[in-house]
């Protein structure tokens, strides 16, 4: 068991490397789709600002708390836009080029192998203005959270972390089928875009379908109740099994998949 | 000579017009192939209804301004249908092209390059009039008093912004596509044009809700006659002559632009001969 | 080593004719076509054995070497690679082959081959110390040194491939699946790759299993070659004999010093190619001496050379010739 681990973070390792070794070779695309990201960040919190320059509240939710679920957005976001985009990125490409064959050739996990393909690890940068916003956010509160609340904070973080990665699989199990649709990440991003509001804005079946179909709700909401400690117990754990849950049904889809996997002619 | 110079152009004219019916039924052609993918981009646009979301939450204690709940739904319907029957996607085609030295074959043809994006491009309409039928019908059912049902002017109205609407996006994507030839990030360039469409345009926010001079400055400039004008004229937001003068302040654009694309484009003409190859 | 049999792979695919109302008709109904990529096919090839896979575009030889490297599950059949099933794509079986193919890499394209040979390395699982024996060794034998710190993108193709093949070799597969590594190579760097593949062979005992377009690369590399057209094995065996089999003649060049007389050159034979300088006749192998002497008798002869056929030619030959009966189509 610890030969495995041992090995896998080797691997790790090595991937991680490819990715800074590029990171580095093209900083300078880097840097600009950085400042990009810190621009459309501050053009989405226009939204919410004008909302409530009018409103002192919006579905139970007031400005303050509001941005603390921006902030755990954004957060998430950084992780979207290095952790997972550049993988799946990568790994349509290598679909559609026929590249993926060799990643199946390896005696390693594909899995694992295309999950951890490509990292940008400039976008901790991102990460980390996004902790400002939910420090800034708790600033505005005139309190913070106590400590249970950060636990609650964290856990729901991690299934957060979770669902995320497990829907990316699923994006991923799908490109193996349908090999033109590049815009997938797009549609991907688009759906993801709306966690940046409190569930509570949503009404009728699209809160339904955006607590249990793409469960924005669990990765984005939850923990800022979490933190703001107005989430209960139940609702904590019925969260944490979600994303158990999901992340088995991503790891079966992803096997069902490569099991109907073809590659590109010739 | 100066008749010369006619036949020459005539000649050309009469080719592309001969040319332009086929290159319109090999777009559509395309589009029906690649119809997963034009599924997955409308699905996409739920922007606006994610807004829409967000403001009848917001305005279900009372509207905002001129704005009640089904004002804000017209509203983002509009918005949906007006984003998606005007979209373009030339600068990605574009810049695609360039750099990988496509472009330079089309140069070979004798007609200009941009007809035949042109084509490809207006060959998506049919298909997106078809999908979005069902959102007018629901506008209609929420709406229906405040769209120009029975006002032949602002029908016409209607009917020009969103051809202009259209162009505009097209000729702009031209032009920021055509900096591929120059610099590496002409896709940035772009992006930066989407962050302040998204603002200046109405696409997130009505300009009416917006701070006073945010929505004076709107008026402005170029973003608001490819999203917000067309909108606010299908949702009857202004009176038909002030929708009218904004019409000239869109073809106005639309003529700026338009002169823009012709000359620098010959300038760049070279530059796109320089890739590939 | 391998053994297959019965392999079978069918792909569905849809097809669509052109034009705008075919278009549309697909919208509401898909027309579906069953490829069949591989018929019922049966070969076995012992260890150490250097075999061609032959046949025309599209016949389904790509689909063989995939299915025998667990990248494509077959339709039906049974099929053994060193004792595993490669399906199942088990670590010591994925350790114990390589694909190579000429039209894809797995080199990383920004990063110098040194990136991807380290990744590979860490991916088998290599250690340190017989790795670096075998690295050095394979960047000898190809040449490649001054490559390795240089961006894939910055290689010419050649450069590439042979980057390309150090870095398949890096952990010592026993089985070697070559699908047209030699594709868009000139002819002195496909001379270098099929040199090179010998001498592993003969060096390490590994099995090769080759596909190719050029004849050049199977004639010098398979004494055994396996011809698969439209899916169906049409022959299984030694070259030399499938070429005999197709083409008992042989080819002589006859180079003049001055221009023969017309009618002269009919007398000795079918004549293949013709000019002023020089013409070519195809003659029965036992005939070969005779028309030799007739020719120099004859004819003003500078120059004179006896050769096997283009192996082109013969495959051509044979490909057109060899249609499996599917009842009722005549034979030529």
């Amino acid at each position: 068991m610890r030969r495995i681990l041992r090995r896998y973070a080797r691997l790790l390792a090595v991937q991680m490397r490819t990715s800074f070794t590029l990171a580095v070779q093209y900083r300078f695309d880097f840097f600009v789709e950085g400042l990009l990201a810190v621009i459309w960040l501050a053009i989405t919190l226009v939204p919410l600002a004008v909302v409530f320059a009018r409103r002192p509240s919006v579905a139970g939710w007031s400005y303050p708390e509001a941005l603390v679920v921006v902030g755990l957005f954004s957060m998430l976001k950084a992780v979207l836009d290095g952790g997972v985009m550049p993988s799946l990125n990568h790994v349509v490409d290598g679909v559609r080029k026929g590249t993926l064959d060799f990643i199946l050739l390896k005696p390693a996990d594909a899995q694992f192998l295309v999950s951890t393909a490509r990292f940008e690890p400039w976008r901790i940068l991102d990460f980390l203005g996004s902790v400002g916003i939910v420090l800034f956010a708790f600033h505005r509160l005139h309190r913070w959270p106590g400590a249970l609340d950060v636990c609650g904070g964290l856990f729901l973080f991690a299934v957060a972390l979770m669902l995320l990665y497990s829907l990316w699989i699923l994006v991923v199990s799908l490109s193996f089928r349908v090999v033109k649709v590049d815009n997938l990440s797009y549609l991907f991003v688009s759906i993801f875009d709306a966690g940046r509001w409190p569930i509570h804005v949503f009404k009728g079946a699209l809160r339904v379908a955006f607590t249990v179909v793409f469960p924005l709700a669990l990765m984005t909401t939850y923990p800022a109740q979490a933190l703001l400690g107005t989430l209960t117990l139940a609702h904590a754990l019925y969260a944490g099994a979600g994303g158990l849950l999901f992340t088995a049904l991503a790891r079966f889809i992803w096997q069902q998949s490569l099991r109907s996997y073809t590659s590109a002619s010739s | 000579m100066k008749r010369g110079w006619l036949g020459e152009a005539g000649r050309d004219a009469r080719r592309l017009l001969r040319a332009y019916p086929s290159l319109l039924r090999v777009g559509m052609a395309d589009m029906l192939a690649y119809r997963a993918e034009f599924l997955v981009w409308i699905l996409s646009m739920n922007l606006p209804l994610v807004m829409m979301a967000l403001w009848t939450a917001v305005a279900a204690d009372g509207p905002v301004g001129r704005f009640g709940q089904r004002d804000f739904v017209a509203y983002y319907l509009g918005m949906l249908i007006v984003r998606i029957l005007s979209g373009s996607w030339l600068v990605w085609e574009l810049t695609m092209e360039i750099r990988r030295g496509i472009l330079a074959t089309r140069l070979l043809r004798p007609i200009h390059p941009l007809w035949a994006f042109s084509a490809t491009q207006l060959a998506a309409v049919p298909m997106r009039v078809v999908v979005l039928s069902p959102l007018v019908v629901v506008l209609y059912w929420v709406a229906g008093a405040r769209l120009p049902v029975h006002d032949p002017a602002r029908l016409a109205i209607l009917a020009a912004s969103l051809v202009g609407a259209w162009l505009l996006l097209f000729l702009v994507m031209a032009l920021i596509g055509m900096l591929a030839a120059y610099v590496e990030s002409a896709l940035s360039v772009f992006d930066l044009w989407l962050a302040a469409q998204s603002i200046l345009s109405g696409f997130l926010v009505p300009l009416e809700l917006m701070p006073a001079w945010v929505a004076r400055l709107a008026r402005m400039l170029p973003f608001r006659y490819i999203l917000g004008f067309p909108v606010e004229t299908l949702i009857g937001l202004e009176s038909n002559a002030t929708a009218l003068r904004d019409l000239g302040v869109q073809w106005l654009f639309i003529a700026s632009a338009l002169l823009a694309t012709i000359v620098l484009w010959r300038r760049a003409l070279r530059r796109f001969a320089a890739f590939g190859g | 080593m391998i053994r297959v049999k019965s392999l079978s792979k069918t792909y569905r695919v849809h097809r669509r004719p052109p034009g705008l109302g075919a278009a549309l008709r697909s919208l509401v109904r898909r027309n579906y076509e069953d490829v069949h990529a591989l018929r019922e096919v049966s070969f076995a090839i012992a260890p150490g054995e250097r075999v061609g896979f032959l046949g025309p575009n599209g016949a389904g030889k790509t689909t063989a070497l995939k299915i025998l490297s667990g990248l494509l599950y077959p339709t039906s059949g049974e099929v053994s690679v060193g004792g595993f099933v490669p399906q199942e794509r088990q670590t010591d079986f994925l350790r114990m082959i390589t694909l190579v193919m000429g039209q894809k890499q797995q080199l990383l394209w920004d990063l110098p081959p040194a990136e991807t040979f380290a990744m590979n390395r860490a991916l088998f699982d290599l250690p340190k110390r017989e790795a670096d024996v075998v690295e050095n060794e394979l960047v000898e034998l190809l040449q490649i040194r001054p490559l390795l710190g240089k961006p894939c993108r910055q290689l010419s193709l050649g450069e590439r491939m042979k980057c390309e093949l150090a870095a398949a070799l890096l952990h010592r597969p026993k089985v070697l699946f070559l699908d047209e590594p030699t594709i868009g190579l000139d002819v002195s760097m496909q001379a270098q790759m099929r040199d090179f593949i010998r001498r592993h062979n003969e060096a390490t005992g590994a099995t090769i299993l080759l596909t190719s377009h050029y004849m050049a690369d199977v004639a010098a590399l398979c004494p055994r070659v396996i011809v698969i057209d439209k899916g169906h094995l049409i022959y299984d065996g030694e070259l030399k004999s499938l070429a005999r089999r197709i083409r008992p003649e042989k080819r002589i060049t006859l180079h003049f010093s001055t221009v023969p007389a017309p009618g002269a050159l009919d007398r000795l034979g079918n004549c293949v190619e013709r000019s002023d300088t020089q013409a070519i006749l195809s003659v029965r192998a036992a005939a070969v001496t005779d028309a030799v002497r007739a020719a120099l008798e004859h004819l003003p002869i500078a120059d004179i050379s006896v050769e096997d056929p283009p192996l082109e030619e013969v495959m051509r030959e044979f490909l057109a010739g060899d249609r499996p009966a599917k009842g009722g189509e005549s034979a030529p």
